[in-house]
């Protein structure tokens, strides 16, 4: 069949580069995002179906035990190495130097899990009971415990998202053995997170009235998912609701996020879309415009302006997601808002084929791997999204991802296999 | 400054803290970065310093080196900020600092939320420092939509009770002007007209916390100044008419409306002139009177909903279906 190809082969040889040799000193400016970009590397592999038979037993068993090394003494997990200074000089004065890090803590559970490890070494109840010690009054989750046991980092979704993540792979759905753990403040978490949709737009921010952004709008949803898997009882129906004007909202801004104009080919674009706009740029605005009434010459305006070409279909073969209004499209997008609407059960509202084609074709890299924008140099982050964004769609060769762990179904099974999931 | 520890008398009473990466105890190390020697020094000495629990000034200077390598490392910024109040330093000094390191590294959450915290001071900065819109909108002129800037001038407007300060509204208007498709700064132009006004303990959203209120009703003013509302929406249609293809005033106009308790019907005159028709002179247009029409006339609806899945928007084809089977249901 012609058109475009999903190039396995290159991105196996991809992922194992980055498995297997050192990433360019670039990345330093990345070293405390290493549980990360671990997750990103394990991840790749295993939805591509080579994580076993590219590994063996004893290099998957010794990534275990880095991931372990990582895990800090009083429970959670550092996102790097580079802050470890000894656990023979780890004090109560200095241990925040050294802290436990919300989102290295999810990804470093999920990277576990994708290895096949069981957990069993993993500080489940220290974890659990340092987890609700991160949550803010406004019902917001911070990265790390600073001196002083102080909450540090932004009020952020990101934080809220793998706190939920946290919660859900270590209690499961029984809680065996941490029955008396005290539990985060669940509903005041939710409130929390609809606060940050964006009332006008439908949309969600990073905090409450911030613009609404693909990657915050995934956070919350993927957080609520979390937490509504854990219940029967759904406080958060609004958002969740299918019908509800928020959901709705959601789902309809969730769409509007497709777009032909694409990052990396904006040269043009821009003024092309001027003359689109009817070349109204130049006109005076009605506050300029002396002599009429204000609301004649505003209905003069719109007597100049042409009518709109109609489009036809055939002319857009690709078409990506941005983040926000009036950007561009990324590859990292087509998964922000995919994954949500799959969590909304929505994913049917895109135009899947216009973004394989956007991926294959443009962001996709002749030696493996996919870049941020046409052209770009293939990343760990946007080569994991792009796949991922195909694997929702049901490539060839891809595994089936789950949109909240964003990890394999195999992945999931061996979570749910786990004693306190029973 | 920047290399060369071990050979520096100050810190000859140090001795560095090599990275364990666990390779020694059988650890397969993933993620595994080629670092500079620069860096792996300084880190060295940062560890061992973070140890002690020094505060000192070689420390702090010690943060500033390893920031300028890797400014996303998350804890050398809150010792950092320790440091400084620990030896109460001029904070006024460590912003011009933050500000070349703003402008160097666009892309940074650290960097804003250290300046958060410096600034949360109330002893240092009872009000909002004179230079501090100045250096926004030279971030701006950088990237006008950088979101870590508009967030953290939420947070400033917030803090500091700007809504009503005449230069907020200033800048806002200054960036739509020179990019009317600026969504950052519509949407910041949003919180200040009709975001709320105190510090409740809603986390922001209008009668969010308040269990009275309907869900419908959240994110609606409890007062409403009419005047203020018909400026915004006046304001809205002037900017609608310099591109009528941006999303951007089309969605703050349903805001303002929204905010006011004032239904969409109100614009049903103002959006008809864009649509004659199947001539259409703005998809948004035709989308607004899909909305009015599924209140009352569901087959207008169809209609308008049918016209941009077929002429004017067919990337979203699917979605104007899934709108389109949502009508039929509800009829």
């Amino acid at each position: 069949m012609a058109g475009p190809i999903f190039n396995t082969e290159r991105h196996v040889k991809y992922y194992l580069r980055c498995l297997k040799t050192f990433l360019p000193s670039a990345y330093i400016s990345n070293d405390s995002n290493r549980m990360l970009l671990a997750y990103l590397t394990l991840g790749g592999l295993d939805v591509l179906g080579v994580l076993q038979s590219k590994t063996t037993p004893e290099e998957r068993q010794g990534y275990i035990d880095w991931l372990y090394h990582c895990q800090v003494p009083s429970g959670g997990f550092r996102g790097f190495s580079g802050t470890d200074f000894g656990d023979e000089k780890r004090t109560s004065d200095n241990e925040a130097w050294d802290p436990a890090n919300v989102p290295a803590t999810f990804f470093a559970l999920v990277n576990l899990l994708i290895l096949g490890d069981d957990l069993a070494r993993v500080k489940r109840r220290e974890c659990l009971e340092w987890l609700p010690k991160l949550q803010r009054g406004d019902g917001s989750f911070g990265e790390v415990l600073g001196p002083d046991g102080t909450v540090e980092g932004d009020s952020d979704l990101r934080y809220c998202c793998c706190a939920s993540g946290i919660r859900y792979i270590l209690r499961g759905h029984s809680g065996k053995g941490v029955e008396d753990v005290p539990d985060i403040n669940v509903s005041e978490l939710i409130s929390y997170i609809e606060a940050c949709q964006q009332s006008y737009d439908g949309g969600m921010g990073e905090s409450p009235f911030c613009e609404s952004h693909s990657g915050h709008t995934y956070c919350a949803v993927g957080s609520l998912h979390f937490l509504r898997r854990e219940t029967d009882k759904t406080p958060s129906a609004q958002l969740l609701s299918p019908g509800s004007k928020k959901f709705e909202g959601l789902v309809g801004w969730l769409a509007s996020r497709q777009t032909d104009k694409l990052l990396g080919e904006e040269d043009g674009e821009e003024e092309e879309e001027e003359v689109a706009d009817n070349d109204n740029e130049e006109e005076p605005t009605t506050a300029e415009v002396g002599g009429r009434t204000e609301t004649e010459s505003v209905d003069d305006l719109i007597r100049g302006l042409s009518n709109m070409t109609p489009l036809s279909g055939a002319t857009i073969s690709c078409a990506g997601f941005n983040g926000r209004c009036n950007k561009l499209a990324d590859t990292c997008y087509s998964f922000w808002n995919g994954a949500a609407l799959m969590m909304l059960d929505r994913y049917c509202v895109i135009d899947d084929e216009r973004n394989r084609q956007y991926l294959l074709e443009k962001t996709q890299h002749l030696v493996g791997g996919f870049g941020k924008g046409v052209g770009d140099p293939p990343d760990l982050l946007h080569s994991y999204f792009g796949m991922v964004s195909l694997a929702f769609q049901g490539e060839a060769g891809l595994a089936r991802v789950d949109p909240a762990l964003v990890a394999t179904e195999r992945t999931v099974e061996h979570l749910k296999s786990l004693p306190w999931w029973s | 400054m920047a290399e060369g520890y071990a050979n520096d008398p100050e810190w000859a009473d140090i001795t560095p803290i090599e990275l364990n990466d666990g390779s020694d105890s059988g650890a397969m190390p993933l993620a595994t970065i080629a670092y500079p020697s620069e860096y792996l020094e300084a880190t060295s000495y940062l560890r061992a310093v973070m140890a002690a629990n020094e505060m000192s000034e070689r420390a702090l200077n010690l943060t500033k080196d390893v920031i300028s390598m890797n400014p996303a490392h998350y804890t050398v910024w809150i010792y950092r900020a320790r440091i400084l109040f620990a030896l109460d330093k001029d904070l006024i000094e460590e912003l011009n600092w933050l500000n070349g390191v703003s402008l160097k590294y666009l892309k940074n959450y650290q960097i804003w939320h250290h300046r958060q915290v410096l600034i949360s001071s109330q002893t240092h900065f009872p009000s909002v420092p004179a230079k501090e819109p100045d250096f926004l909108m030279e971030m701006f002129a950088q990237d006008s939509k950088n979101y870590h800037v508009w967030t953290y001038r939420h947070w400033l407007v917030r803090h500091f009770k700007l809504w009503d300060s005449p230069r907020e509204l200033e800048d806002v208007e200054a960036l739509i002007k020179a990019d009317v498709r600026n969504n950052s700064a519509w949407n910041h132009r949003y919180m200040l007209r009709f975001g709320p006004r105190d510090d409740v303990p809603d986390a922001g959203m209008v009668n969010a916390g308040n269990v009275d209120i309907s869900p419908e009703e959240k994110g609606r003013l409890p007062v409403v100044d009419e005047d203020l509302v018909d400026a915004e929406l006046k304001f809205a249609q002037e900017q609608i008419v310099r591109a009528p293809e941006n999303r951007s005033p089309w969605w703050y106009a349903r805001g303002a409306l929204r905010a006011a308790g004032r239904g969409l019907g109100e614009w049903e005159g103002f959006v008809g002139k864009f649509v004659d028709g199947d001539m259409v002179k703005s998809s948004h247009a035709v989308e607004w009177l899909a909305d009015v029409y599924a209140e009352a006339e569901k087959v207008k609806a169809v209609e308008m909903l049918t016209m941009l899945k077929e002429k004017y928007d067919p990337i979203r084809k699917n979605y104007w279906d899934y709108r389109i089977r949502q009508l039929g249901e509800v009829a």
